[in-house]
């Protein structure tokens, strides 16, 4: 937990309001703790490090350096959407764990297997690497060949928005 | 006949194209107007390009739902991933503010999303505009007596706001579906659990998958029957890294809903890819006999 030396928790608002910009980031302040999300998780059922009330707490403390880091236990999320059918709150845990994973992915710690798929898509359009093999198979059903995707399009659009301008 | 704007995302064109032949040729049969959609890109994936950059996901699946506004046709997907994305998007961008930022995005390629058309799963096209009694009547060869146990997956049922297939705590469609082509849906104990795909974490999907398959298993269901590609491929492959981790024997064969459909229409087993699979549903192979 961050602290100051004399133990007293030191809530991070820069974290906060961060977190409060992106898209649905701002619904953990909803939460009132009930633990509704907590039932249906599988991560929570099956790994007892993982709890999606418990990261809402944090999130409510600002205790931003807790999840903003390597290895964070974010990433253990199945994305299952339960806790979103379950808040009473519409806080949407799920929802502000991928709006943390977003900032995880600003300051560049983003896991291995999510970098890869990610620069799949940036590159190809898609999240299967394209290869003959694939319009070979498609053949035998009777397939056409995978059509183009017109990059240049995606590439404008994964563009960052112009600071300042349309950020609001 | 209805016609409806495919969307067939990565997973399946790409890895599973005897999906994609099944999907078309079903369809066909039940008089549904497939129309492609030429320049679509991934939805993108709601997990890894989500989890990096949320608003740049959601210009690019706004720029999809544009491909078919352009047709002025709902737009239908076969992959719950491709439906929890576009889903998604067209709810999100029912807020003024947000759709106009992605607007901006949009407007440096010259489009824009007006928010015109639906989002529809396959599996709720064929509910809605098919009817289960059409479906029974387009099966030529009852798949009587096969135990099928169903895996509904996560994202096409939730979030049920958004998404408006089904009741996600007990949910019909998929035991309907099964039910039309003769078979006997079989729901096991451990049905709602997740498929853990998206986790990233070893243990979890690991445990999560052994307890899931030890209810199927108990349940002697012969086939899993499938409705999402992602599930499919941990149920596949999956399945023997689950045995073989924990010393067990699991081996009920994943089938994709609309590879089922198409044998009991009387494609022939040997057209259908099954070959290709880790673990092949050779308990069809009965019906052909008859």
């Amino acid at each position: 937990m961050a602290t100051d030396s004399d133990d007293l928790v030191r809530v991070d608002f820069a974290f906060r309001r961060e977190l409060a910009e992106k898209v649905e980031g701002n619904l953990a302040s909803f939460c009132y703790q009930c633990g509704a999300c907590v039932g249906d998780c599988p991560s929570a059922r099956y790994d007892p490090e993982f709890n999606p009330r418990e990261i809402m707490l944090k999130v409510l403390y600002g205790l931003g350096s807790e999840l903003m880091r390597e290895d964070s236990i974010l990433w253990r999320c199945t994305n299952c959407y339960s806790c979103h059918e379950r808040c009473p709150q519409q806080v949407k845990p799920v929802e502000v764990i991928i709006s943390l994973k977003n900032m995880l992915a600003d300051r560049g710690i983003i896991p291995d297997t999510v970098e890869k798929v990610t620069h799949t898509f940036e590159t190809t359009g898609r999240t299967v690497p394209y290869s003959p093999a694939i319009d070979k198979q498609r053949e035998r059903y009777g397939l056409p060949p995978l059509p183009p995707v017109p990059m240049e399009e995606i590439r404008a659009l994964l563009a960052d928005e112009p600071t300042g301008g349309g950020d609001a | 006949m209805k016609r409806l704007a495919f969307f067939p995302g990565c997973l399946i064109p790409a890895r599973h194209p005897a999906m994609e032949f099944a999907i078309r040729r079903t369809l066909e049969r039940l008089d549904i107007d497939v129309v492609d959609l030429p320049g679509a890109s991934c939805c993108p994936d709601p997990i890894y390009f989500k989890s990096k950059d949320k608003v740049a996901w959601l210009s690019v699946a706004a720029r999809n739902l544009c491909l078919a506004e352009e047709l002025g046709l709902d737009i239908f997907t076969n992959c719950s991933g491709c439906t929890a994305t576009l889903s998604e998007t067209y709810h999100l961008l029912q807020d003024p503010e947000l759709r106009e930022r992605v607007n901006q995005r949009l407007r440096r390629i010259g489009r824009e999303y007006r928010g015109t058309i639906r989002v529809r799963h396959v599996a709720t096209v064929v509910r809605d505009e098919v009817g289960y009694d059409a479906v029974r009547a387009s099966v030529g060869r009852p798949l009587e007596g096969l135990k099928v146990a169903i895996h509904y997956g996560c994202h096409l049922l939730k979030p049920s706001a958004i998404m408006q297939v089904d009741n996600p705590d007990n949910p019909e469609v998929m035991e309907r579906l099964v039910e039309a082509l003769g078979a006997t849906p079989v729901r096991h104990r451990n049905w709602y659990l997740c498929c853990g795909k998206a986790c990233q974490s070893e243990q979890v999907p690991l445990h999560m998958m052994r307890d899931l398959l030890q209810t199927v298993h108990d349940e002697q269901a012969e086939i899993l029957g499938m409705i999402c590609p992602t599930c499919f491929g941990q149920f596949d492959h999956g399945q023997a890294k689950v045995s073989k981790e924990f010393g067990l024997d699991f081996h009920t064969p994943p089938v994709y809903y609309f590879q089922l459909l198409a044998f009991a229409q009387g494609v022939p087993y040997d057209d259908l890819g099954f070959e290709r699979q880790r673990f092949k549903p050779e308990a069809l192979r009965r019906f052909e006999a008859a």
